[in-house]
């Protein structure tokens, strides 16, 4: 068997944590402690593919989005095991994908913006960037969870 | 005057229009999309005996006016604080499924609420805020936070979530806790970033107010929009803005004591 590579290593790396992050929001959101296993595998699963999508030098917006989509995906095949559950574990595990560091740099940056002398119009770009990489961001997550739900819709509530 | 016969039906009409409307508040407070509280309402409604004519949820109250026969009734109903629980929000559906099929009276299915807000588990206090620190120290790796920034990340995230914890059962406004818990995880993990030689600071305070990211309601404004509730996801939205700018006052704070830039 090869030795891994560094990517490789990334990928097991934020697999791993995305993991550890949508079980202890699932923790926060009070999902059972059976379904906080399928919430782990959601969180792996969407970290993953987004990672795998960047290294493919797809863009955030665009790596989140088709993992938002695995992630509702997955969700839907599994219906039998899941149940209803099941968008909720595909929202949770889709959690740590939420660009909430961008949001707040952002607003920082916007606080830069408006000091009596700002910098320079680097600071202006980079709090625009960040504000429009949440929003394309959030869209992009929402997007890939919704249709998926949409297309396959299930009768049970 | 009991022996008024559009009396008495107003009055029944009444009693199961308040416990769809108490099933539609629960799923709200328990994080749901207004798709699937107006379906929760629905079947508690049909379930009863009667047809639900018009449903509406707001961000604050909701209304709903069923119809049995010539007889309509409407009522109104306030929402309390949004949050998100899911084993209580499963709980409900799986009511609301078993009263769609009918043979239960309003007074059972309030009863059956009643049991099921009182007894449906929650995870121990202690084990939710052990898990929040260790989801943000997850977030913080995800990030890019350095292995010394580890620690204070976390630690910054268990108390910024315990006291998230102590503060709403205070009844302190959300947006205010929301800046509060910035300023406490964002300090301590900033300031224990430092004191162990990390050189992700700015990342590490970022990583430790993670819990505040109202990724549910952002993701739900998306599905109510997508859905047709247009009015809801817009304030949705709106809340999420008010969560994110509150908590950005605490870290800009936090930096400032800390003298980061």
């Amino acid at each position: 068997m090869p030795p891994l590579t560094f990517d490789e290593l990334h990928l097991l790396h934020q697999a791993f944590f995305g993991a550890i992050a949508a079980a202890g929001f699932g923790v926060l959101f009070n999902v059972g402690l059976r379904s906080l296993a399928w919430c782990a595998a959601a969180g792996a699963l969407a970290l993953g593919v987004r990672t795998l999508g960047q290294d493919l030098q797809w863009s955030l917006e665009a790596a989140s989005f088709v993992a938002a989509l695995a992630a509702s995906i997955c969700a839907n095949v599994l219906r039998r095991p899941l149940g209803p559950r099941g968008s909720a574990v595909a929202l949770t595990g889709c959690i740590p994908m939420v660009p909430g560091a961008f949001f707040g740099q952002a607003i920082l940056g916007a606080l830069a913006v408006t000091t009596p002398h700002p910098e320079n119009a680097a600071v202006i770009l980079t709090a625009i960037e960040y504000l429009l990489r949440v929003l394309f961001t959030l869209a992009a997550i929402g997007a890939g969870l919704a249709i998926p739900a949409h297309l396959l819709k299930h009768r049970d509530f | 005057m009991t022996d008024d016969p559009v009396r008495l039906k107003h009055r029944q009409l009444e009693k199961i229009a308040m416990a769809a409307l108490r099933m539609a508040r629960v799923l709200v407070e328990c994080g749901a999309r207004v798709r699937v509280v107006h379906q929760g309402a629905t079947l508690v409604a049909r379930g009863l005996g009667v047809e639900p004519v018009g449903l509406r949820t707001g961000y604050a109250s909701q209304e709903i006016t069923v119809r049995s026969g010539a007889n309509t009734i409407t009522r109104m109903m306030t929402i309390g604080p949004h949050g998100v629980n899911h084993r209580l929000d499963h709980a409900m559906r799986a009511l609301a499924a078993r009263v769609s099929k009918g043979g239960m009276t309003v007074d059972e299915v309030e009863a059956e609420m009643d049991r099921l807000a009182k007894t449906t588990p929650r995870h121990p206090l202690w084990l939710v805020a052990l898990a929040v620190g260790m989801a943000c120290a997850a977030f913080g790796r995800l990030l890019g936070i350095d292995w010394l920034a580890f620690g204070p990340v976390f630690f910054g995230g268990v108390l910024g979530q315990a006291l998230r914890m102590f503060l709403h059962r205070r009844g302190v406004n959300s947006y205010v806790v929301a800046a509060a818990i910035a300023f406490v995880a964002a300090g301590t993990a900033g300031a224990g970033a430092r004191l162990v030689g990390s050189t992700t600071l700015n990342l590490a305070m970022m990583a430790a107010i993670l819990l505040l990211v109202p990724g549910v309601p952002a993701t739900n404004a998306q599905t109510d929009i997508m859905d047709g509730y247009p009015s809801m996801g817009s304030a949705r939205a709106v809340s999420v803005l008010m969560v994110m700018i509150f908590a950005t006052c605490g870290v800009w704070l936090a930096e400032t004591l800390l003298g980061v830039h």
